[in-house]
């Protein structure tokens, strides 16, 4: 059987996904014996910019030229999975662009320095562009769910990951809920997948897996106000990792205001 | 059945001189929380008697959150039972031990479980008496006294317990240390614990109408209480997972790279999770939060009935303690008799029309 043509493609990002698949140190071997990787910029130098079965794309789309060269990408990609928390809802770089101000907050940043090489857009997710096939969430991904969705695409499978929020791992684990103990938990708004790392250590989850399919934010939130949390501290805390997802919600908090 | 009397301080040594070449499960603090914990003989003194639930009932020994149910290779598969250890299991209240003589009905019955068969032959039940909190709703349920389903139980009598043998592998353990126990009551023992019974009784603060439930189910079942229910819920599955009787499991297939064998992984599901209820090609049945919640309480409160003789609360109160935004036995069947009730869900539905 002929192996399947692997790239490993990264946008802006912080590149801790890709780190992260270098970091399966124990799989490497098998990883790179089970496909070709034909690109994969972090991990060698001859990389092609030929077709490939899979595109593995990390990170957003935050200036023209990415948007081009993931538009390249998707024409000669079989497959796309967006990995990570950037390339599935548009990451950190995103959580504010919801306010619409962007020309307003760059200019903040960069004042009247004008880029001469590249022409910067607000961060997108990468399916504001194209269509992804499959989403692997995490910042970065988590190793074992990065393993055996690969695998699974290998053998020709959709990959099989949670649809439910980081609670159900959570309870798996035994944990007390953080929600009950008043501490700012974002567990029920976040998918699975991470192991429910951070509430098994007694830290509340900020989100980094990416909104739940069925977050149900105006409850989490006005339960979180009911305890005496402030709502702008909250819609922060909720943006971080909710990518361009969050501009509803605030705006129907707006909407509720009125 | 035979009861004897033990010496409170003698309890550890007992369970200490049992655990040797069987694992002993007992009940442990975490944090300002008690589970159940594996513990070494030398650790005796970690258990922790003084507990109103556990986090987790004891389901999570014979049917983990996930385990591996077998590898497969090229060549076929092999069922993996290396989970299933010899195992005695202690600190057990009775609504727990009803709970597991609910999940019995279910993985023992028509199509045995093999996984879970198993590891009930292979675990000694140890019951020990309790004293209700605030939460408890086991005497509304009828299971706030148990007749059967352990080997052995202790009720605990000022300096003593009272010792119920409730099986021959129990009373096989006694043998183990017969110098612990006294074989004959006295007048004095019997009458303490009739009294113990009865104020035990009157310490149940928290009352819901099991009975009526089935008939207010089924005539409220297009009330409004499940829509604002359902607007509240954050579809996590805590509630499920904490329940003694909630047993639905999801299986997913992991391969591995390399000639690695794959594996077939079960885990806990609920059916307050929005992929419970779809099917191939897209169709969900319970697409909506307040008809899985629907669900969830008929076989609560009702249609556990029909199928298997009562219904399944326990009454165990973990739900009470746990759902984040008070939905649970408790507040659901007092709104279904029109009671106003202070939970985090109710306000919200009114602020938020459904
Ligand atoms: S601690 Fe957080 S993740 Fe765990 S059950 Fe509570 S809300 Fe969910
Ligand atoms: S618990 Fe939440 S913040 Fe922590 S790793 Fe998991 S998804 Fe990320
Ligand atoms: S429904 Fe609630 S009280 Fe009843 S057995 Fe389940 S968790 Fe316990
Ligand atoms: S009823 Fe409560 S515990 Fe159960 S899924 Fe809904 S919010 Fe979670």
């Amino acid at each position: 059987m002929e192996k399947l043509k692997i790239g490993i493609f990264e946008l802006t990002g912080c590149a801790g996904c890709a780190l992260l698949i270098l970091d399966c140190e124990s799989q490497l071997v098998d990883i790179f014996s089970a496909a070709d990787i034909e690109a994969f910029l972090m991990a060698k130098s001859d990389n092609s910019d030929g077709p490939v079965d899979i595109a593995l794309i990390e990170g957003t789309v935050t200036t023209e030229e990415e948007k081009e060269e993931l538009l390249a990408i998707r024409r000669r990609a079989g497959l796309v999975i967006a990995i990570g928390n950037c390339a599935c809802e548009g990451g950190i770089q995103a959580a504010l662009t919801a306010s619409g101000n962007w020309s307003k907050e760059f200019r903040q940043v960069y004042k009247d320095l004008k880029p001469t090489n590249v022409r910067p857009i607000p961060s997108q997710p990468i399916d504001t562009f194209i269509k992804v096939d499959y989403y692997l969430p995490g910042c970065p991904i988590g190793q074992e769910q990065f393993l055996t969705t690969f695998t699974r695409l290998l053998a020709g499978h959709p990959p099989e990951l949670y649809r439910f929020p980081v609670c159900m791992e959570c309870k798996w684990r035994e944990n007390e809920c953080l929600l009950n103990k008043n501490i700012a938990c974002l567990g029920p708004l976040t998918k699975a997948g991470c192991g429910a790392v951070c509430p098994s250590h007694n830290l509340p989850c900020v989100g980094c897996w990416g909104p739940a399919e069925e977050a149900n934010r105006s409850a989490e939130f006005k339960l979180l106000l009911e305890k005496g949390f402030d709502p702008e501290s909250l819609q922060r805390k909720m943006a971080i990792y909710s990518g361009t997802t969050i501009v509803d919600f605030f705006n129907s908090l707006k909407k509720e205001r009125r | 059945m035979r009861i004897l009397k033990l010496k409170k301080l003698n309890l550890f040594s007992f369970l200490q001189s049992l655990s040797n070449g069987i694992e002993l499960w007992a009940p442990v603090k975490k944090d300002s929380q008690t589970v159940f914990q594996f513990i070494l003989p030398e650790e005796i003194n970690k258990i922790n008697l003084n507990f109103t639930r556990t986090l987790l009932p004891p389901k999570k020994l014979f049917i983990p959150p996930s385990f591996n149910m077998f590898q497969v290779t090229a060549k076929g598969y092999k069922e993996d039972y290396s989970w299933i250890k010899d195992r005695i299991l202690f600190g057990l209240h009775p609504c727990d031990i009803h709970g597991l003589l609910t999940l019995d009905r279910i993985f023992t019955q028509n199509f045995p479980d093999s996984y879970y068969v198993q590891a009930r032959q292979k675990t000694l039940i140890l019951g020990l008496s309790c004293w209700p909190d605030e939460y408890c709703l086991c005497q509304s349920t009828h299971t706030d006294i148990i007749e059967e389903g352990f080997d052995l139980f202790f009720s605990e009598l000022g300096d003593d317990y009272l010792v119920w043998i409730g099986s021959s592998r129990g009373d096989d353990l006694i043998r183990i240390k017969p110098e612990f126990f006294e074989e004959s009551l006295g007048t004095k023992d019997i009458e303490k614990y009739i009294e113990w019974r009865e104020k035990r009784a009157q310490a149940f603060k928290t009352k819901i109408n099991f009975v009526f439930m089935p008939d207010l189910m089924e005539l409220k079942y297009n009330d409004s209480v499940w829509e604002r229910a359902g607007t509240a819920c954050l579809a996590c599955g805590s509630c499920s997972m904490v329940c003694p009787t909630c047993n639905c499991y999801n299986v997913r297939d992991e391969i591995l790279l390399g000639d690695k064998p794959g594996r077939r992984v079960r885990e806990w599901d609920s059916c307050t999770l929005l992929e419970y209820s779809l099917v191939a090609g897209g169709e969900n049945f319970r697409s909506k939060k307040s008809s899985r919640l629907k669900l969830w309480y008929t076989h609560k409160l009702q249609a556990f009935g029909s199928k298997y003789g009562k219904p399944s609360c326990v009454g165990c109160g973990r739900c009470l303690v746990t759902c984040p935004v008070g939905i649970n036995v408790k507040s659901i069947s007092d709104s279904l008799e029109g009671k106003k009730v202070d939970a985090f869900w109710a306000r919200f539905s009114i602020e938020v029309k459904p």
